[in-house]
């Protein structure tokens, strides 16, 4: 396992290498930047260059690339241009509530997903999976912007037993904090889990197909047993590839999300950060994004090869 | 040939199910039994019964965008905070008389060239340390200085020279007479000159204000708690303050109607209706306005270089639909920048180019024009994007063919400083609220030595300038604002269109909100009624 990480390693450092260097030159081309972003439209040349030169911005962008690099590497990220505060603190208090959120969500993908999976393939009655496939083909369909404003109306609005928006930590507040995570949660998880109970379905439903459970069934193995011990872990490898993909899109779909809950989470700092060409927290943060991909494609990669022998044996 | 094979795995069976469901929700019931429940912790301030002053409770405020601390000394979309943390001072009242906060009274020498301001004694910042002239100099300077970004720098700027007359009385020296001063005064806070780089990272405020801000977590809110040596005796009523940013228009919507949220002044004129409906909330139309929506013109680019052409433009727009189909009804369709409170404002100045679209092709005509190919850049938001599509149909019907170009508001703001603003653009400015000197002095739109649509005139220079150093009142100042206003008419380089409206949306036991004239909040006498 630690040869197949070694392996692995160069390349991940490569495209974190190539992303830096990307998301720098992006930013610069954008038109606008901060000073003007700062000044408003009331200043005149003499206002925009007097800031210019307090952010730094008047170095030449080779030497404000390294101080950038450098500042990663000491773990100075900086203070925030427009936002305020540092930007270590503002991206660690966004990514506090971004984890949250999308392990909430991981959650209800688990569950869900799993649900969805084996009442899909295994259940005897049709309406049940007729009612499991509506509901994934559902879950897939509606967009998470409308399952937003739907659950709010409904739990928020109509029923008044979930609050519509905002943020408690689980940590500081737990009682509190659950309510506040529950909605957005089962929002951002919806799309996913519809498609992990599709994938998980038809691996069971394949797996259930194999000479090996014909085998064990002749031999008297319970069917319960056959399900949970044989034919779900080997319907499990492609699920948990799909689950590490998964986890990438919880957290791009993060951002539309925290916009409906008013979660104060990474994609409402991005989304602040553009707006302004705040370039420090913008681009700490898109470097940190490239970072978590990487880190979960590693993970799953190395995950995928626990679980199955012929992989780690290649 | 095919073979069928008996299900070899079973479901779940019913009594798994029912004992798994049977447990989550037990589970659930009394890990939330023992729980605070969210919601009625946030309920419980909206309900209320008789308007009687009461002391005590947590007003929760809903905020489209956070507190942007770099701003702090600048106009932006975000100045709820300041006037609870700070003060300024003195205050307008809706006449634009100054009224006292931190400065009791004042008097002009008789050339306007200085004026002597009393200033409140017995007032402490939020740290305990006397209030005094020094801050008041340390605030104008501070205000002068060109990386704090103030859009009131020209006026701070006229102030040339101090003269302390003991800790509470201060002589401000000016270059010339203004007649602008009390804008600034209402517009500038008296922060603490200790701390002021803190306060520029948003790490701390130390103001005079009613209100000690005790947290901010940037994108989330910021929490603040009563200052109970405020000078205002018995005052603040509230306990503490919180604002949530809701940038969602629908979100911030919904947190109003569960109770969640107690006040606002930011939800999107289409969501009013839904608003107004709600029975726990009230509606208020402040007469200031919150900035204007207006049609730029690059008076450089041909053939909008002739007037004619320009004041076709103004015909061709249906003020009125903008007003209902962006704005929710909420403001005033108007030819003219100033809102009903300005004493600039006239009614036929406000109905100065009614919808004529038959009028504009004919002026178009005359100026040699059937088909015009313009491009119209607005802001890639909601509502500015419709009224770009609102003016885009407006002006094909006239013959005037507009290509839309969305941008994002930091490129904008970027070609708007630049002068490189295309034909023709949509945003919306500020500073028509206060005395009319201060629109065409300190919003760049208007400058009159230098705007973005390039338009420059001896006589509106002359105009700004004398109306800029005469008296504020009288009827040369009148006669002075109505040539403002004549001039920014018949010239049309800045098209007004609507007035937007300051709309406050608040819980129905909710009393005694206030805005200053740059919508700072003002919560000195708000209660939540008993």
């Amino acid at each position: 396992m630690g040869i197949r990480l070694l392996r692995r390693l160069p390349s991940a450092l490569l495209v974190l290498l190539v992303a830096s260097f990307v998301i720098f030159s992006i930013l610069r081309l954008v038109p606008g930047d901060p000073a003007t972003s700062l000044a408003g439209p009331d200043a005149g040349p003499e206002t925009v260059a007097a800031i210019r030169d307090r952010l730094g911005l008047d170095e030449p962008l080779p030497l404000q690339y390294v101080h950038w690099i450098g500042g990663l590497l000491t773990g100075d990220l900086g203070p925030s241009y427009a936002i305020g505060g540092q930007t270590a603190d503002l991206i660690g208090d966004g990514l506090g509530a971004t984890v949250e959120l999308t392990l909430g969500a991981l959650l209800f993908v688990v569950v869900l997903g799993t649900a969805f999976g084996v009442l899909g393939a295994t259940a005897r009655r049709g309406w049940v999976r007729a009612t499991v496939r509506v509901l994934t083909t559902g879950a897939l369909a509606v967009p998470p912007f409308v399952t937003g404003v739907l659950l709010v109306l409904l739990f928020a609005v109509v029923l008044k037993v979930l609050p519509s928006g905002g943020r408690v930590s689980v940590l500081t507040a737990p009682d509190l904090g659950v309510q506040y995570l529950l909605l957005p949660a089962l929002c951002l998880a919806l799309p996913s889990a519809a498609i992990l109970g599709r994938y998980l379905k038809d691996g069971i439903e394949r797996a259930l197909a194999e000479d090996y459970v014909r085998t064990a069934t002749a031999a008297g193995v319970h069917p319960r047993r056959l399900l949970w011990r044989h034919a779900l872990p080997n319907a499990l490898p492609p699920v948990v590839t799909l689950l590490g993909m998964q986890t990438g899109h919880l957290l791009g779909g993060a951002v539309l999300v925290e916009a409906i809950f008013a979660w104060p989470g990474l994609g409402q700092l991005a989304e602040q950060g553009l707006t302004r060409r705040d370039y420090p927290v913008v681009q700490d943060l898109l470097l940190l994004l490239v970072t978590v991909f990487v880190l979960v494609q590693l993970i799953t990669d190395l995950v995928h090869a626990w679980l199955d022998p012929r992989i780690r044996w290649e | 040939m095919t073979e069928s094979y008996p299900s070899p795995a079973a479901p779940p069976s019913r009594r798994t199910a029912l004992r798994a469901a049977g447990g989550g929700t037990l589970l659930l019931g009394l890990g939330l039994a023992g729980c605070r429940s969210a919601v009625s912790a946030s309920e419980s301030a909206e309900k209320g019964g008789a308007a009687e002053p009461r002391r005590g409770g947590t007003v929760s405020v809903a905020i489209n965008s956070d507190f942007t601390p770099s701003l702090l000394f600048a106009q932006s979309g975000q100045s709820l905070q300041h006037r609870l943390v700070y003060n300024t001072l003195t205050r307008y009242d809706d006449e634009l008389t100054p009224r006292p906060e931190l400065a009791t009274s004042w008097h002009y020498a008789e050339d306007g060239r200085s004026i002597t301001l009393e200033l409140r004694s017995g007032v402490t910042f939020h740290d305990g340390r006397p209030f005094t002239a020094d801050d008041v100099i340390f605030a104008v300077k501070n205000l002068q200085n060109p990386a704090r970004a103030a859009q009131l720098r020209a006026t701070a700027g006229v102030i040339t020279g101090f003269e302390k007359q003991g800790d509470h009385r201060l002589v401000l020296k000016l270059a010339h007479r203004v007649n602008n001063l009390f804008d600034l005064f209402e517009f500038m806070i008296i922060t603490d000159r200790n701390s002021v780089e803190e306060a520029l990272k948003g790490t701390r405020l130390n103001g005079t204000g009613p209100f000690r801000l005790t947290k901010w977590s940037p994108g989330s809110g910021l929490s603040f708690t009563r200052n109970d040596a405020y000078w205002q005796p018995g005052r603040p009523y509230l306990d503490a303050v919180e604002f949530r940013v809701i940038p969602q228009a629908d979100a911030l919507v919904s947190s109003l109607r569960t109770g969640q949220s107690q006040l606002t002044f930011q939800v999107p004129g289409r969501n009013l209706a839904v608003v107004k409906s709600s029975p726990g909330l009230t509606v208020t139309e402040y007469d200031t306005g919150g900035g204007a929506q207006y049609l730029g013109v690059n008076t450089t680019v041909a053939p909008l270089d002739d007037r004619t052409v320009r004041q076709a433009l103004a015909l061709a727009v249906d003020r009125d639909r903008i007003l209902k189909q962006t704005l929710g009804g909420y403001g005033l369709a108007s030819a003219a920048p100033w809102p009903k409170s300005s004493p600039a404002f006239t009614e036929a100045g406000r109905t100065h180019y009614g919808h004529d679209p038959a009028k504009a092709r004919e002026l178009l005509r005359s100026a040699g024009h059937t088909r015009l190919d313009l491009p119209l850049l607005h802001l890639g938001l909601p509502g500015d994007t419709a009224v770009a599509e609102s003016l885009q149909y407006d002006l094909k019907q006239v013959g005037v063919h507009v290509t839309l170009r969305p941008t994002d508001p930091a490129t904008a703001q970027k070609d708007l400083i630049s002068q490189k603003m295309p034909a023709l653009w949509t945003m919306s400015h500020g500073f028509a609220q206060v005395q009319p000197s201060t629109l065409a002095v300190s919003a760049y739109p208007f400058n009159e030595a230098k705007n973005t649509s390039k338009y420059r005139s001896a006589k509106y220079t002359r105009v700004v300038r004398e109306a800029w150093t005469s008296p504020a009142t009288g009827a040369a100042a009148n006669a002075l604002h109505r040539e403002i206003s004549d001039i920014l008419l018949d010239e049309a380089f800045i098209i007004d269109l609507v007035i937007r409206g300051n709309v406050q949306v608040a819980a129905k036991d909710l009393h005694g909100v206030t805005l200053n004239k740059f919508a700072y909040l003002n919560l000195d006498n708000a209660y939540l009624a008993a």
